[in-house]
């Protein structure tokens, strides 16, 4: 649907972009995701043709965004970051010019205009001036002109940034159900966003592509902590405890909570004590490693006659796993290896 | 193409027309010429010509045409929706093509009431004045125009910030005015160089009622000249530092 082949952004002496290459297919809902200045605008600009590649090419459906932008872009649909609008016009006659300079013929434009309005909820504001909305409101007056002519292909720079809790929601709603239908590419800093949205994480840092993986197996890839509370016990029964727990395939270490280390942990309240059980990325474990090793990490303490209270996954957030690409790809670059999740 | 000039031109001529600004450079565009046209061809005695009601207009399109364009393509720059447009598939061509004709239907808007007063200098001066250069009069007035917002369309497409763009199509305005003048001080190839650039013996042909060819082509070429800049300014832009 869309493809970027090598692209290469100069801004005087900073090369911004490095070889960026990646492709979005129908139906992919993509996010972009890197700290400020990592390249996410610029990529997604030249990809909408506003800046043009020093390097390197863009197609959409197979067209040249460069050599014919105006076909090109004719199936695209931007939300810019800073979403410019006409602060003197009304939203609905911003939403007709959109769709007009869209080239939505003039026989579907009042229908076209009208069911966009009420896609992103803007009928109670349709006839006031842009200038008087709240932020929410210019949003969505952005994210509905950015629809309205029906694009198969959606860009959406940080379509949450500035908004209250409340709007965020309703905005991320309308991009979910908006997605079901689209190739969509959501550019942001908000992690949780993308991990509700996105199917597929593409991180950026330095201008470069550090990732590019689906969710899942970019939490595959990530290492596993179980969160385990036994009940304390005498020091030989602990070791047993611990020889058990080493048996298990892809275990890395156990420390105590709060420890980043291999260590016991203290002895809590009540006679209980916190453990945390390091696995390896299961990507990257022995093979005959359980995908879920809470099973054989109760039977080891049962085995061991400890009782247990509590034994839970810690899920690893996209934010943990955003961190430790980058710190995995700083680290590789430290040693002269490239990085590809 | 056309089609996006034509969607570019009316939300242009809207957007105008949406702001006090642009009243109020109605306004004050038909309050002074009003006032010279009553002062100057409505005497009793006095032939009925309209010529100063011209060189008023000329004097005030020099700041009005410049405020007018000074947004074109600056203020789009600066708040961002230049993005816009251009994600749009809409060509840098019909981009800048719509914008200038926006502005020109814009001073067609600010002219058109004026047509009263020769219509009252029709019906109360005696003998009837000469109609040859109240055509030529408005004629000029429109290919100044062109001149002057094709000038503030290329200042506008060359920086983000519209006073500037202002400053910098009145200085330009200003330069074609007082060509004949420098000229004179020059030797040879540069003195013929400013003396065809040079608008007033343009002007004062127009005020005679003589429509010259050669006239009308400089407007016009001069005029596409400046389009053309804007035009590649902003492909320019698409690879230059964002």
């Amino acid at each position: 649907m869309i493809e970027a082949r090598d692209l290469h952004k100069w801004f005087g002496p900073v090369h911004a972009v490095r070889g960026v290459s990646f492709s979005l297919g129908k139906g992919e809902v993509v996010g972009l995701l890197g700290h400020n200045g990592a390249g996410k605008s610029t990529t997604i600009r030249m990809m909408t043709g506003f800046a043009c590649p020093d390097l390197g090419s863009v197609t959409i459906r197979g067209l040249d965004v460069a050599e014919d932008r105006v076909r090109a872009t004719a199936n695209l649909g931007y939300l810019p970051e800073s979403t410019p609008l006409y602060p003197e016009m009304p939203a609905a006659d911003y939403i007709t010019f959109r769709a007009t300079l869209s080239g939505v013929p003039r026989r579907e434009r009042a229908s076209r205009v009208d069911r966009v309005i009420e896609q992103c909820w803007l009928k109670d504001v349709a006839k006031r001036r842009i200038a008087g909305l709240s932020k929410g409101y210019k949003q969505r007056v952005g994210l509905a002109a950015a629809l309205v002519h029906d694009p198969q292909v959606l860009l959406l720079d940080e379509p949450t940034s500035g908004l209250d809790p409340a709007q965020v929601r309703e905005t991320r709603e309308l991009i979910r159900g908006l997605s079901q239908q689209r190739t969509v590419l959501i550019s942001s800093h908000v992690l949780p966003e993308v991990e509700q949205l996105c199917s597929r994480v593409i991180i950026f840092a330095a201008g470069e592509i550090r990732a590019d993986a689906s969710l899942e197996s970019l939490k595959r890839s990530g290492s596993r902590t179980y969160h385990v509370e036994t009940r304390d016990a005498d020091d030989a029964t602990l070791n047993l405890l611990l020889d058990r727990w080493r048996a298990i395939p892809g275990l890395e270490q156990i420390r105590g909570d709060g420890l980043t280390r291999e260590a016991n942990p203290p002895r809590g309240k009540f006679g209980w004590r916190t453990w945390l059980l390091d696995f390896a990325p299961l990507d990257a474990s022995p093979a005959g490693a359980l995908a879920d090793p809470r099973e054989a990490i109760a039977q080891a303490a049962l085995a061991s006659g400890m009782v247990i209270r509590e034994l839970r996954s810690q899920t690893r957030s996209l934010e943990q796993l955003f961190l430790s690409v980058l710190e995995r790809a700083g680290e590789a670059e430290r040693d002269g290896v490239a990085v590809r999740a | 193409m056309i089609a996006g000039t034509f969607t570019i031109a009316k939300r242009e001529l809207a957007s105008y027309l949406r702001m006090p600004a642009g009243w109020i450079i109605i306004m004050l565009f038909l309050l002074l010429t009003g006032a010279v046209f009553a002062l100057s061809a409505l005497v009793p005695g006095r032939p009925a010509t309209m010529r100063p009601f011209f060189e008023a207009c000329g004097w005030l399109l020099l700041p009005l045409a410049p405020a007018v364009s000074m947004r074109l393509i600056a203020e789009e720059a600066r708040t961002g929706s230049l993005e816009t447009l251009l994600t749009s598939p809409l060509s840098t061509i019909a981009l800048t093509l719509g914008k200038l004709l926006g502005a020109c239907l814009f001073l067609i808007v600010m002219v058109l009431p004026t047509l009263a007063l020769p219509a009252i200098l029709w019906t109360v001066s005696d003998p009837a004045p000469d109609l040859g250069p109240i055509l030529a009069g408005y004629l000029c007035l429109l290919l100044l125009g062109l001149l002057y917002l094709s000038i503030g369309l290329a200042a506008s497409g060359a920086t983000n910030n519209a006073t500037l763009a202002f400053i910098a199509t009145l200085f330009i305005i200003l330069a074609l005015l007082l060509a004949g003048t420098l000229g004179r001080q020059l030797p040879s190839p540069w003195q013929d160089l400013l003396f065809a650039l040079a608008l007033p013996p343009r002007l004062n042909d127009f005020a005679k009622g003589v429509i010259d060819t050669r006239h009308v082509v400089y407007f016009v070429s001069v005029s596409g000249l400046c389009w053309s800049v804007a035009t590649s300014l902003i492909a320019w832009k698409r690879w230059r530092d964002r």
